[in-house]
């Protein structure tokens, strides 16, 4: 079966919902990823077999974000491109389904990524609002949609913000992370240092360069965002401790300053099987080795789902915990993470150095476009492993509705 | 009327064989057709023969009687590209051409006066005659692709439309907005057409056929109102309106043309004559004037221009090696120039990768890229879609990332020759053995900056000319070194921007340059010796040059200009201008920059004192014809760049003086005008030398009296 290389990628600068990203949409972040992907490879888009994306809140306009991003990069219109989800795991689903294709024979190069914008997350509208307007547009005389709007309430006209609740149990994300904080008995102040660590290290790796190297610059209006915008060099324990728990004001432990934010941005990662590549004289970063996809009930701990992925895609890729040198782990809550190790370690599966665990910080502080983070972990993760000489890594994601994403890559050469 | 006479290797008797227009009776649906399709040419260009078919095919439909007709072309993507220009050749006599549009009016009268409906099918550009043919229809219908166009293009050969456009056209549209078409003889897209009014239909290319049949099946006869609003229709039949209307346009041209170019003021006539006395009287007029104006040295001249442009998209890969493929443009430099250009390649349909120094600079660029793309969109150059998609096209960093699959890099990065140098060693790198570098410089010999080159045969010029959107020409600079099918890629380039290219040698300010900057110099001379700035600035916008030369060194730059002139005089062993310096020294650098040859505040323009002040007192007291001595400095160089082999041709002078400098038109340019006027302007060249230095003497082609184009 060919090999399926990493021969790089690109994200754009991650920043907080609202702000420097609010006048771009979805198409614009992914598009930009992508050429800056594109160029980084010094890949001729013609060379390209398939692109897939992963997105979570779909505008309408963009249901189908893959194919938009060929044609509005003028890529050749002959390729096929489809747009996936799995929640905070969605780039992680187009990663390794383009690894599939092209383990299988059927692709050569296909570009894997994700994007989220949730400065335009599309409103619904409440039911009886939306049918009365369908009426009103079908109806013929003024008086007729008139009376197709007459029972439309004053409380219908708000619209309907999409809520991140699952719909099995009725409880938020953040409600389902307060339970898995509490059974794994996760301490606030535990999540707090956690939080700092997140912070401190991705300083750090802007400082150093190295983040740097795999973030593009995005351009609008006459200037550039060229750095990720969350990142608090000013982060203390106390400022984090004084925060207020958001999901359980009475006894919580997750706060604003211990979860990711809510971040628009975009990834994109290049892969192309081993002939491919050499044929085009072109390095790779790293390999995919294997990859596995767990679920657990979401009644129980909702984000756990990793922890049980990840024993399988070791299986699969013959190794054990200890072989691993680097872990690249989305952090939806610091609880999430620290419940995580536990149950890994409870379970036999091992134990994670932490020393080796998110060295440039995560999601708590780089931002987590839901869409994209699946792709952002895999090359902050074989970014770091070239630079390390690693031989293994291990990129893992939580997704709502009980989901979890583990990918394991080797060294290129 | 922008068709090219059809290939010389064309036998007469294949020609007599079968007709250009044919009559195609009523199938079913009871509407027969009328199909154009002159053999061996492939634009279906108007000449007698095919008037006398066409003449021939509607008497055939008057006799069939069918339910509707619709006119059509035979050609794929193709309708009728106006008259064949071979017929105005020098020779044809005022009377025989004059003869040819009446019978032409003729043959569209009978046309217009089918008693049953009558569909254009417009399936590609339908220009000039072409586009008059359709007017006499009662309905048009374009295609929706993209070589579509309509428009009435003879103003710009120095003609006015000969089949009745200045009469139908107006009572179409209105008279604001046909006079708007015909004096800036705009080719239209078929959806701005349609909003214009001229096409009542636009369908896709597959259904364009069934479509006119449907209208030919159904549509009344019309009887166009003169416009869409009652403004307009007011402003085409109520006389009070219509003559504050024409007065607008007739003081507008005016001042444009400085009455040296008839035509527009012609077709503002024709117009006006027609509305005011009836179709039958403007037809007459329209006949006379064209007749006039065909044999005409301005009209000459216009069309000789046009006919030098569409030959040179071949003619300028000539001798050159065979172009390679581009699909990717890389543009080092994203300023001014580098944005521009970037724009023009994306708009092209390359992929374009820019770099600059950081990403403020990209950002700025791409910021640049998106505003002019934006801008025409607005006026309706593209549709919105297409502007998106334009932008989308052009991406950037602040480092060369992306550059490996460039198949061609233009830097237009500062003119520094150590500069460029740079770029050229960091581009080398990095590029492809088959990428093609292009430095968009003005003055800078090729060969200097490609001197530490390691591959320097790669590397050529393309002088592009500012604003790159507008200004239709590109010096293509071929150095001694370079490898032939890199010039080739650089030309092909060019003419796939959309552009002229003309092919010169390298050397200090290639042909454009140089012959610019000999002719300001002399202007500079004329002020040490005591004309005025503005009296050398009038003198020349009213010979018929659109700028003055001090005016144009304050929009350059001074220092650019000063930079090129050096360039220039040094190599030509004289003496620099100084005050070009001078006024760079106390801070006057250009239009937006302090303040030049003139200060600037606001719209006003005044000449600066301290030009005067800085040349001293005058040497010479003026006299002379001013416009007279830098013109023939300008022809006088010009054939020194022939003679030198620096220009390949005649045709490649006359095309960069008038595309990219502004060379007065209505001459031809350089060597058009010598040629029609080669003993006046020996003996004044010669005059001049006597009064004012041996730079000014004729060159020996010139005096040799040998023209320059043959025929």
């Amino acid at each position: 079966m060919p090999r399926v290389l990493i021969l790089g990628g690109a994200r754009t600068p991650f920043v907080r919902a609202g702000t420097e990203f609010a006048d771009l949409d979805v198409l614009d972040l992914a598009r930009a990823a992508t050429s800056e992907a594109l160029a980084r490879t010094e890949l001729d888009p013609g060379q390209v077999d398939e692109v897939i994306f992963g997105n979570v809140a779909r505008p309408v306009a963009y249901h189908n974000l893959a194919r938009e991003v060929v044609l509005s990069l003028s890529m050749p219109t002959r390729i096929p491109a489809f747009t996936v989800g799995l929640a905070c795991a969605s780039a992680c689903v187009a990663i390794t389904s383009a690894a599939d294709h092209i383990a299988g024979g059927n692709a050569d190069v296909v570009i894997a990524g994700g994007s989220e914008s949730l400065t335009n997350v599309p409103l619904t509208l409440t039911p009886r609002l939306a049918r009365g307007l369908i009426a009103a547009s079908q109806a013929k005389s003024l008086p007729a949609k008139a009376r197709s709007l007459a029972d439309v309430r004053a409380s219908d006209i708000a619209p309907v913000a999409p809520g991140i609740r699952e719909t099995s149990t009725g409880l938020t994300m953040g409600e389902s992370a307060e339970r898995m904080a509490a059974m794994n008995a996760v301490s606030r102040e535990d999540q707090d240092a956690w939080a700092l660590r997140s912070h401190r290290l991705a300083a750090a790796g802007w400082d150093d360069g190295r983040l740097a190297r795999e973030v593009g610059p995005v351009y609008l209006d006459g200037h550039a965002v060229t750095a990720d915008n969350h990142i608090r060099r000013d982060s203390t324990p106390e400022k984090l401790a004084s925060l207020r728990p958001v999901f359980d004001r009475e006894h919580g432990t997750i706060t604003a300053g211990n979860a990711s934010p809510l971040t628009d941005g975009a990834a994109a990662v290049v892969l192309a099987s081993e002939a491919r590549a050499r044929a085009l004289g072109l390095e790779a970063l790293a390999a995919v080795r294997s990859y596995a996809y767990a679920a657990v009930d979401p009644a129980d701990q909702l984000l756990i789902a990793p922890a049980y992925a990840i024993p399988i895609a070791l299986g699969r890729a013959g190794l054990t915990l200890d072989d691993i040198d680097l872990f690249e782990m989305h952090e939806a809550f610091a609880a999430q993470v620290l419940s995580t190790l536990a149950v890994l370690e409870q379970n036999g599966v091992g134990r994670v150095p932490v020393e080796k665990l998110n060295v440039m910080g995560g999601s708590i502080a780089l931002g987590h476009p839901f869409g994209a983070t699946g792709a952002r972990i895999v090359l902050t993760l074989a970014n770091e492993m070239r630079r390390r000489g690693a031989r293994y890594g291990l990129a893992t994601a939580c997704a709502a509705g009980g989901n979890g994403a583990a990918i394991i890559l080797e060294r290129a050469a | 009327m922008i068709a090219p006479p059809p290939a010389e290797k064309l036998v007469e008797v294949e020609r007599s064989r079968r007709p250009s227009v044919t009559f195609v009776p009523a199938d079913a649906s009871g509407v027969a057709r009328i199909v154009i399709d002159r053999p061996d040419d492939p634009v279906n260009a108007i000449d007698v023969r095919m008037m006398e078919d066409f003449a021939a095919a509607i008497a055939a439909a008057r006799a069939a009687a069918p339910r509707g007709l619709v006119i059509a072309s035979g050609k794929k993507n193709q309708y009728v590209a106006g008259a064949d220009l071979s017929l105005l050749r020098g020779g044809t006599s005022q009377s025989d051409i004059e003869k040819a549009s009446r019978s032409m009016q003729r043959v569209l009268n009978d046309l217009a006066a089918l008693p049953f409906v009558t569909v254009a099918a417009i399936n590609g550009p339908a220009l000039g005659g072409g586009l008059e043919i359709a007017l006499a229809c009662d309905t048009r219908i374009a295609a929706d692709a993209p070589n579509v166009r309509v428009g009435l293009t003879e103003t710009r050969l120095g003609l006015i439309p000969a089949a009745g456009g200045t009469q139908r056209l107006p009572r179409l549209i209105g008279l604001p907005r046909a006079l708007d078409l015909i004096l800036t003889a705009r080719q239209l897209a078929p959806k701005r057409a349609l909003r214009a009014g001229v096409i009542d239909e636009v369908v896709h290319p597959a259904v364009l056929l069934r479509a006119a049949i449907d209208h030919a099946g159904r549509d009344p006869k019309r009887k166009p109102r003169g416009g869409a609003t009652v403004v307009e229709r007011a402003a085409t039949h109520f006389a009070p309106a219509r003559a504050f209307a024409l007065r607008q346009a007739r003081s507008r041209t005016l001042a444009e043309t400085k009455s040296r170019y008839p035509a527009p003021l012609a077709a503002i006539n024709a117009v006006a004559i027609g509305l005011a006395k009836g179709m039958d009287a403007g037809l007459d007029v329209e006949a006379r004037s064209f007749g006039d104006l065909a044999v005409g040295e301005t009209g000459h001249s216009l069309t000789a221009l046009v006919m030098l442009t569409l030959r040179q998209r071949k003619a300028a890969l000539e001798g050159l090696g065979k172009p390679r493929p581009i699909a990717n443009v890389g543009i080092v430099g994203l300023g001014f120039m580098g944005s521009g250009i970037a724009q023009v390649a994306a708009a092209s349909g390359f992929r374009v990768r820019g770099r600059d120094r950081d990403a403020a600079a990209v950002a700025k660029g791409l910021s640049t890229i998106r505003t002019l793309t934006a801008d025409a969109a607005k006026k309706g150059v593209f549709e919105r879609r297409e502007a998106a998609r334009i932008t989308e096209r052009v991406t950037g960093g602040p480092d060369l990332v992306g550059f490996r699959s460039a198949d061609l890099v233009i830097e237009a990065v500062f003119e520094d020759i150590a500069t460029k140098r740079r770029v050229i060693a960091e581009l080398e790198q990095v590029l492809r053995p088959e990428a093609v570098i292009a430095s968009n410089t003005s003055a800078l010999p090729i060969a200097e900056i490609a001197r530490e080159a390691r591959s320097p045969e790669r590397i050529v010029g393309m002088h592009f000319f500012s604003p790159v959107h507008k200004m239709p020409l590109i010096e293509v600079i071929r150095p001694a070194g370079a490898a032939a099918d890199a010039v080739a890629t650089a030309v092909a380039a060019a003419i796939a921007m959309g552009k002229t290219a003309i092919v010169v040698g390298d050397g200090p300010g290639f042909y454009t340059t140089r012959v610019l900057s000999t002719m300001i110099g002399e202007a500079f001379t004329l002020l040490s010796e005591g004309d005025s700035i503005e009296a050398i600035d009038r003198a020349m916008t009213e010979f018929g040059w659109p700028v003055g030369p001090l005016q144009l060194v304050d929009e350059v730059g001074l220092e650019v200009a000063g930079h090129a002139g050096e360039t220039v005089a040094k190599a030509r062993g004289i003496a620099a201008p100084t005050i070009v310096n001078a006024l760079v020294a106390e801070g006057f650098k250009g239009k937006h920059k302090g303040g030049g040859f003139y200060r600037y505040d606001g719209r006003r323009r005044t000449p600066n004192p301290r030009v005067r002040e800085l040349l001293g007192a005058p040497t010479h007291p003026a006299a002379g014809d001013i416009a007279e001595r830098l013109t023939l400095t300008f022809v006088n160089e010009a054939v020194r760049c022939l003679d030198e082999g620096v220009l390949r041709s005649p045709a490649e002078g006359d095309l960069g003086a008038v595309l990219g400098l502004g060379f007065p038109p209505f001459l031809g340019g350089p060597f058009r005008y010598a040629d029609a006027q080669r003993h006046r302007i020996v003996t004044a060249l010669e005059r001049l030398a006597a009064a004012r230095g041996d730079r000014l003497a004729p060159t020996e082609s010139l005096r040799s009296r040998r023209p320059f184009f043959t025929l």
